[in-house]
């Protein structure tokens, strides 16, 4: 079956699609979320039931299956500002817990969710999942984790990609600051974002190639095609990808966080560094720059904010809070410009007080059982 | 001239005959333990030849040793073990307590008039069909009211086979604790109607404030047990000891409403809902409380079996057939008709009414003296009651193919063959 699949996919190879240039430095975001049974807390395989509760809502956001039956994806429409942001994410929080209270069950953000078991998740009925499924076995059920992507609009398929490879020296923020995943199947892994290690079993996962422009990425793609590998842009799960049909790049390294306020601030965060690498330029992206990516990569991972960091350029080791202290202060007049001061005070207030995965660890002291923990990450998100 | 398959036949009766006698004059609690023991082995066989679910072999072979077919158990036979039946009963309806979010109803009042509408149009369709049949008005009413409950323990167990999870499941149990809440307080009213009917019964004041002291009065003993439970958790931290804990004070509370009069289904439920309030997630219950409590439910599925009735099934078939339908049709309309404002689909809702169908006897069984239960219901009409009774053992004997099968083939809320990434394990790989 899997050689016949293979088979079709090289038949029905397509070029890459054209860039559709869009605003720049416009937002969208996207929540994979968790669904909880309301007794046991662990995940329940309730999806289409919240789906078809919420086919009706009020609201520019969508709202649509993930891979198994116990996650939901969420997106907001396209935004420019940090409040209309966060306001729409508050109703869509709102509109979700008030169907989701109808229906007995519990929703949470969280990169993982700390003891459920692959083995009983249940694929999402639709064929592109299916495929996955087929395509990746148990992989896919192991997916079941939880992550944030944001978009961010771009002019034209060039700037896209020397806007990825610039922000590649900044993916150890996000997978910090946003980092909600220490407990997997039972257990605290030490990591504070244990998510991007399942992400990371994919073969097509981590950074991206170094292609500066549309034209050389659009060869590299039909060498993908042609060897059956791939099918289209979805089959690529790199921390930073171009999306054509949106005209956005998509960052996707950010575990969900616990709270909606927190995912807007990260998505402004993102919008302000880009506008400060757009604007102004502060160095050029290199293929020497991703000598030292995976380290940062497992660093941010493994210790959150307290995690070291590598500057690509200047070879300097320094604590990764550090580094994201003067960044905030380097793109601050962009943070203004783009009404995301707001967003810039969440971010520092996180550094002192901690990511969503202290946040965790802590309850977990209060509150030893994993039941009572989840409970509590659903009554942070639900509101 | 007899053929071969004739002679096959007779010399496997003539096989069975010895033993069979044997079996028949042995001591009944031998009798039964041996029954329990035939019971696992078909269970077992059913379950994997067959996938039929582990409590139809149960209840099959409880069946097949009543007086119906075998007649190796009579009825009398059961009650040296009731007291064991009946914690088996407790157990799972202490844990059917801890399963139940009364804010559910709250968060979705759909949901709270879907409960009361479905026991309520079941009730009344089974009570006018019977007096369309021309069954005595207070005897269908009787009737009515025990045909409104689903079995709780049921659905419980087969749930806890099962451990299905989605929308319908958590809904037959909350429906089914709460019909079978209804139920009660109906037959508690019932003698109220009787006396209006001219049976003998003392005055209608009497009777409402025994009902309330009943229902009252057992609450707040589940409330108190809860309690119990919680504070006696916090002393005695310890997983492995929490199961007896659990068993010891389920057993606490039945032998307490037994001995005051209260409803012991009442009171486990609210003792299961109270602990589970209060103890949050310290609270863990194992399945049945334990294996203890999972050597028991056999017991409990096989006696059910044996408990079965057909007698006067040829004269009673109109009104047992028209019980069955009357009360799938007033549960399927109640259930359709709040389907969507309460959130559930037209297949779940299909789903849902039929894993409602398994009956009960248990509204009565847990007060009464004996299984000989027909002296709860003085001056009820004989026939009526016995229709009742055989529609209770074939809803009762099918029960578990009634709860699951929805579950699995129409809801979909367990089990997964259209997943591709089950290959492996569907090769056995």
């Amino acid at each position: 079956m899997a050689t016949t699949m293979t088979q079709a996919t090289r038949v029905n190879a397509v070029a890459l699609e054209a860039f559709t240039p869009s605003q720049p430095l416009t937002l969208g975001v996207e929540l994979e979320l968790q669904l909880l049974d309301r007794h046991d807390f662990d995940l329940t395989p309730r999806a289409q039931d919240l789906l078809r509760e919420l086919s009706g809502h009020a609201g520019e956001w969508d709202v649509k299956p993930e891979i198994t039956r116990s996650m939901i994806e969420i997106s907001t429409s396209v935004q420019r500002a940090f409040t209309p942001l966060r306001d729409q994410l508050r109703d869509l929080r709102g509109q979700m817990s008030r169907a989701a209270r109808k229906l007995n069950i519990a929703i949470s953000g969280g990169g993982t969710h700390p003891y459920q078991h692959w083995s009983e998740q249940r694929i999402f009925p639709t064929e592109r999942f299916h495929y996955i499924s087929e395509l990746y076995g148990y992989l896919a059920k192991q997916f079941t984790v939880f992550g944030q992507h944001v978009h961010v609009g771009v002019a034209n398929g060039d700037e896209a990609l020397w806007l990825l490879h610039a922000l590649s020296r900044y993916v150890p923020h996000f997978i910090a600051l946003a980092a909600s995943s220490p407990y997997v199947q039972g257990v605290d892994t030490g990591f504070h974002s244990a998510r991007l290690n399942s992400v990371f079993a994919f073969p097509l996962s981590g950074r991206a190639p170094f292609v500066l422009t549309w034209d050389g990425f659009g060869q590299f793609f039909d060498k993908m095609t042609s060897t059956g590998v791939v099918q289209s842009m979805k089959d690529f799960y790199w921390d930073i990808r171009p999306k054509p049909e949106y005209g956005t790049i998509e960052l996707r390294v950010c575990d969900t966080p616990l709270q909606v306020d927190k995912a807007a601030a990260l998505a402004c965060y993102l919008q302000s560094l880009c506008r400060h690498l757009r604007e102004e330029r502060p160095f050029e992206p290199a293929e020497d720059d991703y000598l030292v990516y995976t380290f940062n990569r497992f660093q941010a991972c493994r210790f959150g904010l307290d995690g070291d960091i590598v500057d690509p350029k200047t070879k300097q080791r320094s604590k990764l809070r550090d580094d994201i202290i003067r960044t905030l202060a380097r793109i601050e007049p962009h943070a203004l410009d783009l009404q995301a001061l707001g967003a810039c005070n969440l971010i520092r207030e996180s550094l002192t007080e901690g990511n969503d995965t202290s946040w965790l660890r802590a309850q977990r002291r209060l509150h030893p059982p994993m039941a009572a923990l989840v409970e509590a990450a659903a009554a942070r998100w639900m509101g | 001239m007899p053929t071969v398959s004739q002679h096959i036949a007779d010399w496997f009766v003539s096989l069975l005959r010895g033993p069979l006698a044997g079996l028949r004059g042995a001591d009944p609690v031998l009798g039964l333990a041996l029954v329990v023991l035939a019971a696992l082995v078909l269970a077992s066989a059913l379950h994997k030849r067959l996938r039929l679910p582990r409590l139809l072999g149960y209840l099959l072979v409880g069946a097949v040793a009543s007086p119906v077919v075998l007649g190796l158990l009579q009825r009398t036979d059961i009650d040296p073990w009731k007291p064991l039946i009946d914690l088996a009963i407790a157990a799972l309806v202490f844990e059917l307590g801890t399963r139940l979010r009364p804010r559910w109803l709250l968060d979705n009042p759909w949901l709270a008039a879907s409960s009361a509408l479905e026991a309520a149009m079941a009730a009344g369709a089974v009570g006018l069909t019977l007096m369309a049949l021309g069954a005595p008005a207070a005897s269908a009413a009787a009737a009515a009211a025990l045909a409104a409950a689903t079995s709780p323990v049921i659905t419980m167990a087969a749930l806890l086979e099962a451990r299905p999870r989605g929308q319908v499941a958590e809904r037959l149990l909350m429906l089914s604790a709460i019909n079978s809440v209804l139920a009660i307080l109906a037959i508690k009213l019932w003698p109220v109607m009787a006396h209006a009917q001219g049976l003998s019964a003392p005055d209608s004041l009497t009777l409402l404030a025994n009902a309330s002291v009943v229902i009252f009065g057992s609450l707040l003993l589940g409330l108190a047990c809860g309690m119990l439970l919680d504070r006696l958790g916090r002393l005695h931290d310890e997983a492995a000891t929490m199961p007896v804990l659990q068993l010891a004070l389920v057993i606490l509370a039945a032998l307490l409403a037994i001995a005051w009069g209260l409803s012991p289904f009442v009171t486990l439920l609210v003792a299961g809902m109270t602990a589970r309030s209060r103890m949050r997630h310290r609270l863990t219950v194992e399945p049945y409380l334990g294996s203890a409590g999972a050597a028991l439910t056999v017991m409990l599925f096989v006696s059910f079996g044996v408990l079965s009735t057909l007698h006067e099934w040829h004269s009673l078939w109109p009104w047992v057939l028209a019980i069955i339908l009357a009360r799938l049709i007033g549960k399927g309309i109640a259930i359709f008709a709040t389907a969507r404002p309460s959130g559930l689909s037209w297949r779940q809702a299909t789903a849902l009414t039929l894993a409602l169908q398994p009956m009960s006897s248990l509204s009565v069984l847990l007060v009464a003296d004996s299984f000989g239960w027909r002296t709860q219901l003085p001056g009820a009409n004989a026939s009526v009651i016995q229709a009742l009774l055989i529609a209770t053992t074939l809803m009762q004997l099918s029960g578990p193919l009634w709860t699951l099968w929805p579950l699995k083939h129409i809801a979909a809320e367990y089990g997964d063959d259209d997943d591709p990434s089950n290959e492996g394990e569907r090769r056995g790989t």
